[in-house]
């Protein structure tokens, strides 16, 4: 018998996705009253370091795509120098806004430590997300090939 | 862990940037290169080069334990071992199925399994028990507090995805999908379980703060990349808008015409048969 489907929408991709944060917050809410352990001030720090570092290392990796992509064009100097132009906005704007004072210095002591300490950080976080999308991915396609092979001639009968 | 250093000689900054950061960046050098040259002896040295900067990376506590960045270094030495456990056993499990290619022997499913089960009861160790990467006695590593909660709250989100994906495109996926909810219903019980129940070195007060930290640090980097990716996109979208127009060719003359008009009507005639 045909199992009822339920309808792709990315709504409810994006929902299942953030389900384990949100009922965090409700154990949190139904428990404590209120949000435990959330300073809004620190957070907004490593949020706005995250983004600045974020942004600097992403466009530096599409620098070096960019150059490649390049190769197969008698590589033009016009989208290079904008990429490096862009990435220099990046390291400008994260060295600019860490000057200007204790708001996004978290416990470094100059604008030099806190952007190594921003670079650090990042590493360890994309590694942590690369092992959890490797596990989820493996996971799940490991639960796929444990499965009976099927036979296709039913599906389409069906 | 008792580290001290071997290079006192030299200027700290110097010694950080030889030690630590020339092998980090010859992780992505040596990837690249692997990846990238049509030489055929390449890859084996990329990885090579590769090898060496985690190696490096993974020394840099007793080589610049002066440099407050080796303690990312420390940490990587003390998660590889879990990591790959836990890699590798999902490796087992899944060729160890119904794979159309590189199929492994049946028996190999159990050893997968104990393996994921070895790695992820390592990492939970140091959380709840004596494994806690140290840098001096009753100091925990404080890039631990960045990949733990990241790990296992992302783990969670991405499992509970995968169960919806499987559900809504997936025809049949119900087992599966099923599989995935346990995966996600057990990482957030490991989620739960820290916010509540302190270890011996890491408090669930702290792994509370750092856990809504490591949230912030998410939705920052998923900001930061699409941003870059969007500048990226604008920046080809320009540079192919300001590119002339492609020459026009002349039309086909008479005599041109005449001669495809032989060949298609020789071609689609049939009348040979």
């Amino acid at each position: 018998m045909k199992e009822p489907r339920l309808m792709f929408t990315w709504r409810m991709m994006l929902l299942a996705f953030l389900l384990p944060p949100l009922l965090v917050l409700a154990i949190d809410m139904t428990f404590y009253g209120g949000f435990k352990g959330i300073d809004s001030g620190v957070s907004f720090t490593r949020f706005a370091n995250a983004t600045l570092t974020a942004y600097t290392l992403c466009s530096l990796f599409l620098l070096g795509n960019l150059f490649f992509y390049g190769e197969s064009r008698n590589r033009p100097w016009a989208p290079l120098v904008g990429m490096i132009m862009a990435t220099a906005l990046g390291v400008l704007a994260t060295v600019f806004l860490i000057g200007q004072g204790p708001m996004l210095l978290e416990d470094n002591g100059s604008v030099r430590a806190q952007a190594i300490y921003n670079i650090i950080h990042m590493l360890v976080s994309s590694g942590a997300v690369l092992v959890a999308m490797s596990v989820a991915l493996g996971v799940t396609f490991s639960a796929i090939t444990s499965q009976k092979p099927r036979n296709d001639f039913e599906l389409e009968e069906e | 862990m008792n580290i001290r250093g071997f290079g006192r000689g030299m200027d700290e900054m110097l010694q950080a940037f030889l030690l630590f950061w020339i092998p980090v960046s010859m992780v992505p050098l040596g990837l690249w290169y692997s990846m990238s040259s049509p030489l055929q002896s390449s890859p084996l040295r990329g990885r090579f080069l590769a090898f060496a900067g985690i190696v490096l990376v993974c020394l840099s506590p007793w080589t610049v334990p002066s440099s407050p960045s080796s303690a990312a270094g420390h940490l990587l030495g003390a998660i590889i071992g879990p990591c790959l456990l836990i890699m590798l056993g999902i490796y087992l499990i899944s060729f160890s199925g119904n794979v159309a290619v590189g199929k492994l022997p049946r028996s190999d499913r159990k050893i997968g399994v104990l393996m994921a089960g070895v790695g992820f009861v390592w990492l939970a160790g140091m959380h709840w028990w004596i494994l806690t990467p140290q840098l001096v006695p009753n100091e925990v590593n404080p890039y631990w507090y960045v990949f733990w909660p990241t790990f296992i709250l992302l783990t969670s989100c991405l499992a509970s995805c995968s169960a919806v994906t499987l559900l809504m495109i997936g025809e049949r996926r119900k087992a599966e999908a099923n599989t995935m909810f346990i995966v996600s219903g057990l990482s957030f019980t490991v989620l739960l379980l820290g916010l509540n129940i302190d270890g011996p070195l890491v408090k669930a007060d702290e792994f509370r703060e750092h856990l809504w930290l490591a949230v912030a640090d998410l939705a920052g980097i998923v900001v930061g990349s699409v941003l870059s990716i969007l500048v990226f996109a604008l920046v080809i979208y320009l540079y192919e808008r300001n590119l002339p127009e492609p020459k026009a060719i002349t039309p086909p003359t008479e005599s041109e015409l005449k001669q495809v008009s032989t060949l298609i009507s020789a071609h689609i005639g049939g009348g040979e048969e």
